[in-house]
């Protein structure tokens, strides 16, 4: 071998320790600190709709919508999104129509109470199972998955539009529910309470289910 | 010293290594099912020590839940591989002209294991959503949350004092920079309910006095941080905002106490601060107008065929204006950032980019140009031996 090529490979091997070291010191300094920041910004503020997180676009535009929280400003769409006819069955005790409530009862038996609720958010509000599994938390009910539902949900149509019927069954409590996505909102009707009142009064619900009469402003 | 640099010279670590990292992705992969991409990356290949527990969802679990296997994370094992490589062609390799493929093929993987790590360090995602016919200055991180007083009392610019959220520690106290104010943390949720006070739930009692919490009766309820990719943690605090007079009350604060609810103000003297806590926003000396989104499906079907955003770049200096086309695997490279097409929202009137900043982007494509360059020459060398060899019989 040259002394030219021993002399460059010696090069070689300092070189790469240095840049063995350098990447070392990056490696050691390149985590980035939290720190606190001030900065200044053009006056005018962009508002933009806070759209969903990242999906990937091979989704439909519906999946790319967040889990929406329900949050108090919600008060006002509730208010837009027009009102429902029903027949009380008996028993129940209507109460007034309270905040987000569209309706609001009351049905009390031997066997304990039950409350019916009847509300409307816009959009998905999370989605059919996020909204079920919102629902099995409040009676002490483990998450389910999307494989899960079949078992305890039914299609059942709602003044002659598609929605769900919900059937959840819990220790002390139990919850009898639908949902209807109607007009870009969907609407909640649920029933809460001890779980003998609300698993015996099944054919009741579905009897206000049935009575439900949809009143839409874009009719 | 000798004796280390034999070690990490050694074909036997290298070995060893490449064994181990399979054993990371198989790991990694099987916790992916629980923790999505996002946070899998971060435990696993982002980290230099990375734990597998026994899932619990699987069978068994009872009884195996003790079960841990800790292992090299992705940090540890690709700088021991570069080290392992570096060494090796330090002590071992000769620079000759028989192994100038091979030189090149490992120069190659050394720069791919490096930008790989540059990525890591310097690189940044963040999100831009845009309506049609609106701008845009900012984007925004899903996954990471600040603390912001804004002052807007300036005619021309408001001032942001931006708190990253890591700094917000139960009890502890942070100086807002350039401004009299501190602020303690009362308490900090990485994800919450927020909801409006309702008879008999009895979530954590709010230590607010100030703002929309005790104007709205907003109540938290704190809630498991979820790694779903297409759910964003609902980040809120309670914060208390001292000044050099004293304690001027506590708010409450959450990333979905948004633009939709009027500000939160606290004042102090004439001084006024809108307070937030709001997904990190990153601001760009230019604005981004959508003039146009279209997205087409197949024909009856609701399947994505294309999404194209026409955007206008207006840039504080003008001279640097632009008109871009930007669409799947087509995204716009503009002052060191990546924008491209990444979702899209509100009925197609509203187009979501996905904005990168990757010092190192060009790397991995020299590196594995470098690559093919190196396999070429080195079987291109074999070969023509292989003719010459031939053609002598």
């Amino acid at each position: 071998m040259t002394a030219k090529m021993q002399r460059f490979q010696k090069n070689l091997r300092q070189q790469s320790i240095f840049f063995l070291a350098g990447l070392i010191a990056l490696s050691l300094t390149g985590c980035e600190k939290a720190q606190p920041v001030s900065y200044q910004i053009p006056k005018k503020e962009q508002v933009v709709q806070t759209p969903g997180p990242l999906s990937t676009p091979t989704v439909a535009s519906t999946e790319a919508a967040p889990a929406m929280q329900v949050l108090p400003g919600m008060q006002q769409a509730a208010n837009e999104a027009g009102e429902i006819g029903y027949t009380t069955p008996e028993n129940w005790v209507e109460k007034p129509a309270s905040g987000i409530r569209k309706a609001n009862f009351i049905i009390t038996s031997d066997t304990g109470s039950a409350e019916v609720t009847v509300l409307t958010f816009p959009g998905d509000v999370g989605g059919r199972l996020a909204n079920i599994n919102r629902w099995r938390g409040q009676i002490g009910l483990e998450d389910a998955t999307a494989e899960d539902l079949p078992a305890y949900t039914q299609g059942y149509e709602i003044d002659g539009h598609r929605g769900l019927f919900i059937r959840l069954e819990g220790e002390t409590q139990s919850i009898l529910g639908a949902l209807l996505p109607f007009h870009g909102n969907t609407w909640f009707f649920k029933m809460l309470g001890d779980s003998a009142t609300v698993l015996n009064h099944e054919t009741s619900m579905k009897q206000f289910l049935d009575s439900i009469k949809m009143e839409a402003h874009s009719h | 010293m000798r004796q280390l640099l034999k070690f990490f010279s050694s074909l036997k670590l290298t070995v060893a290594l490449l064994s181990l990292s399979m054993a990371l992705i198989f790991f990694g992969t099987l916790d992916q099912v629980e923790y999505g991409i996002w946070h899998t990356q971060k435990l696993y290949f982002e980290s230099f020590l990375a734990v597998w527990a026994y899932p619990e969802a699987w069978a068994a679990y009872d009884q195996l839940f003790w079960l841990r296997i800790p292992m090299p994370g992705g940090y540890l094992l690709g700088g021991l591989l570069l080290i392992n490589l570096v060494t090796a062609h330090i002590t071992r390799f000769k620079l000759t002209l028989n192994k100038s493929g091979i030189f090149l093929i490992h120069f190659g993987l050394i720069l791919l294991l490096v930008s790989e790590l540059l990525t890591d360090v310097f690189s940044k995602e963040s999100q831009m959503p845009v309506d049609e016919g609106g701008r845009s200055n900012y984007s925004q991180e899903y996954r990471a949350n600040e603390l912001v007083l804004i002052d807007r009392s300036q005619a021309d610019f408001d001032t942001v004092h931006s708190i990253p959220v890591a700094m917000l520690k139960p009890g502890k106290t942070v100086i807002v920079p350039d401004s009299p104010l501190s602020i303690r943390t009362v308490s900090y949720y990485p994800n919450a309910q927020i909801g409006r006070a309702q008879q008999g739930a009895a979530p954590i009692k709010s230590p607010a006095d100030q703002g929309v919490a005790t104007k709205m009766g907003i109540v938290v309820t704190p809630a498991k941080v979820t790694y779903a990719e297409n759910a964003i943690n609902t980040a809120t605090a309670y914060i208390e905002v001292l000044s050099p007079q004293g304690s001027l009350g506590t708010w409450l604060v959450s990333n979905v106490i948004d633009d939709r609810f009027p500000p939160q103000l606290l004042s102090l003297g004439e001084q006024s601060w809108e307070i937030a806590l709001r997904l990190k926003r990153h601001y760009y000396p230019f604005e981004i107008e959508l003039i146009d989104f279209s997205h087409e499906k197949y024909p009856g079907t609701e399947i994505p065929f294309n999404f194209s955003s026409e955007v206008m770049v207006h840039h504080n200096d003008s001279t640097k204006n632009q008109k871009a086309l930007i669409y799947m695997n087509h995204p716009m490279r503009y002052e060191g950032l990546t924008f491209y097409q990444a979702s899209f929202a509100n009925d197609d009137r509203t187009s979501i980019f996905q904005v990168v900043r990757n010092p190192g982007w060009a790397l991995p494509y020299i590196s594995v140009l470098l690559m093919g360059l190196g396999m070429l020459v080195q079987f291109g060398m074999h070969f023509f031996k292989f003719l010459r060899k031939r053609a002598s019989v």
